[in-house]
């Protein structure tokens, strides 16, 4: 799930530069930058959720 | 008297207009003056033109100038050559000596307040702490300075503004002409840049000595602020391996995508997104590189023994010093004011006299956060808190960091506000949700306010700015959504979409490196005694009785 959680926080950005590649109208580059912040949004949770599977306190309630 | 008072006065006026002409004469950026006005040939002044100046006397000086009128007077102009007397090349050239010179103070002037910042850090994070772990937390603070400094001036500099040449503040900037750039879909994208390793070469220039204390501050600022995040449970080995990575790579990469010529200043230039993006001085650059690899490293390094209850639910681990933070919150309160208005970069020309409104805006900005956050704090607890409250101002300042030269009043009252709730509404996320623990809320603060300030930008930017005529490479002033200009606004989200996707990434694999290789987390025996005597040697307040849950260490007596 980490590497799920990266490749999500870095597809992100490629979705936002990509936008910006790909048209020079003003509401896609815009669309495709929301849209690449929630997916590195996205991908960061994930990437924490991994972190937490394994979390001591889960098991010990340390 | 009155003749003398006439005579001066004809004097003043008489070097102001030699002033003026001099510049018209070799106008052209100030080294290029320089260079110009010493080959061109001097042009003595006639006998009339000397003739309206007049000098004080020794007598006259031998008295005192209690009112400061005889003292900085046309015979304080150095001249080329005391035989041939006073020329108008002598006086262009004092003019723009002057101006550098004013320019190198003011700067190094705020580089040296944004130094003194590192207290302020230290006294937050470690009142933030529990007195266990009192020198541990001191400790990092104090030697995040000297390892984030070599990293920096090893490569870090280097990588960040081996390519800015052209700072016309500081003389020019002309040893950094180095950006290696990717040409890709027909546009050129500097990447980093490849002079100044070491400090060395043709950079051994005093121009560039005075940008690297300035930049090197702001880096330090930023590697110091995953040392709160980790408090409490960072092994000192692997905090020094981070923060060498930090001031080495990650920060240095993004300050010259974003202040060194690189590719996201240039979206402006190359996409026609507004000027490019915009960061006057830092909240992207400095708060939220160093928010999110707080982020990074906590995750990695996981929650302190105790935080998190078995069913998830959060427990208070309280600072042992409130005085302390809230007096690290007043000096970092009083440093910022070296980081906002100190990244003119000077104090003459190229609208530089905007500092004093900078300054406002960050004092009105840090206050109205503290408001922002004890007020949210005060309806939702019932209580105001103090520890909140200055993390309130610490928000408000990260968040008009990128702005502040940028804005009008109204507009960082706003932002400064905003950010105080913000923060507020970040940590319960980060604790109740993400089940993140960090101690003293460097992500909330720096990361999710910084990212914030970059997006204000975008929204409050008023159109009055004017550093010189163009930003970015862009004619005009920058302008945001709510004055006009949309393309700003994305200029700004492409730039918190890379601080999010590409720095985040950057600093989580190289901490997940840090971690299989040395290890990021203490043992938990060490965490319980607290760190200062198993990772430093020595507890911070040794003649206290240090009672921790299920121990107590008793040294000293």
């Amino acid at each position: 799930m980490k590497g799920v959680g990266l490749i999500l926080v870095m597809g992100g950005w490629v979705i936002a530069v990509g936008g910006l590649v790909a048209s020079e109208a003003m509401i896609v580059r815009l669309g495709a930058g929301l849209a690449g912040l929630a997916t590195s949004f996205a991908g960061i949770y994930t990437l924490n959720g991994a972190h937490l599977e394994n979390a001591l306190w889960k098991s010990r309630g340390h | 008297m009155l003749k003398q008072r006439r005579s001066l006065a004809v004097a003043r006026d008489t070097v102001a207009a030699l002033a003026v002409l001099g510049l018209v004469a070799v106008a052209a950026p100030a080294r290029a003056a320089d260079e110009a006005a010493a080959e061109a040939p001097a042009v003595a002044l006639t006998a009339a033109d000397l003739k309206g100046i007049s000098t004080p006397s020794a007598d006259d000086l031998a008295k005192g100038d209690p009112g400061g009128t005889l003292t900085g007077t046309a015979a304080d102009i150095v001249m080329a050559d005391p035989k041939a007397g006073l020329t108008i090349a002598d006086i262009a050239n004092q003019v723009g000596q002057n101006r550098i010179a004013v320019n190198f103070v003011w700067t190094l002037v705020a580089g040296f307040l944004v130094m003194f910042m590192q207290a302020g850090f230290a006294l937050v994070e470690t009142g933030l702490c529990r007195a266990k772990n009192a020198n541990h937390t001191m400790m990092m603070n104090f030697m995040v300075y000297g390892f984030g400094l070599f990293a920096y001036w090893v490569m870090g500099f280097a990588i960040q503004q081996g390519g800015s040449a052209g700072i016309s503040n500081l003389g020019g900037m002309n040893p950094l002409n180095n950006e290696f750039k990717l040409p890709l879909f027909g546009k050129d994208w500097g990447l980093f840049g490849t002079k100044g390793f070491f400090l060395s070469g043709d950079t051994y220039d005093v121009g560039v000595m005075v940008l690297f204390l300035f930049q090197m501050v702001f880096m330090d600022t930023a590697t110091t602020i995953v040392t709160g995040a980790a408090a409490e449970r960072w092994k000192f080995a692997a905090f020094a391996m981070s923060t060498f990575f930090l001031g080495a790579i990650t920060y240095p990469l993004f300050g010259n995508w974003a202040w060194g010529g690189g590719w996201l200043s240039q979206l402006g230039a190359n996409f026609k997104l507004g000027h490019g993006y915009c960061d006057f001085a830092g909240s992207g650059v400095v708060h939220s590189v160093g928010g999110l690899t707080a982020l990074g490293v906590a995750m990695i390094i996981g929650p302190r023994i105790g935080k998190f209850n078995r069913d998830g639910s959060p427990n208070a681990i309280p600072g042992h010093d409130i005085t302390m933070v809230l007096l690290g919150c007043f000096i970092l309160a009083f440093g910022w004011f070296g980081f906002n208005p100190g990244s003119t970069l000077g104090a003459s020309g190229n609208g530089s006299l905007r500092i004093g409104s900078i300054a406002v805006n960050t004092m009105l900005a840090g206050c109205t956060g503290s408001f922002g956050a004890i007020l949210y704090m005060w309806i939702r607890f019932g209580k105001p808190d103090a520890s909140m409250s200055g993390n309130g101002l610490l928000a408000g300042l990260v968040a008009i960091t990128a702005p502040s030269g940028f804005v009008n009043s109204v507009g960082s009252v706003i932002i400064g506000f905003s950010a105080g709730v913000l923060v507020c509404l970040s940590v319960e996320f980060l604790e109740r949700v993400m089940k993140v623990d960090d101690p003293v809320g460097a992500t909330s603060v720096h990361g999710t306010c910084g990212l914030w300030g970059v997006l204000c930008v975008g929204l409050f930017a008023d159109g009055t700015s004017n550093y010189g005529g163009s930003w970015n490479g862009v004619d005009g002033s920058v302008t945001g959504l709510f004055y006009g200009d949309p393309g700003q606004f994305v200029a700004q989200l492409i730039g918190v979409c890379t601080l999010a996707g590409v720095i985040f990434t950057l600093s989580y694999v190289l901490n997940a490196l840090v971690d299989f290789f040395v290890g990021q987390r203490v043992t938990a025996d060490a965490e319980l005694e607290g760190l200062d005597l198993p990772e430093m040697g020595a507890l911070g307040y040794p003649e206290f009785q240090l009672v921790t849950p299920g121990r107590s260490v008793e040294i000293g007596g």
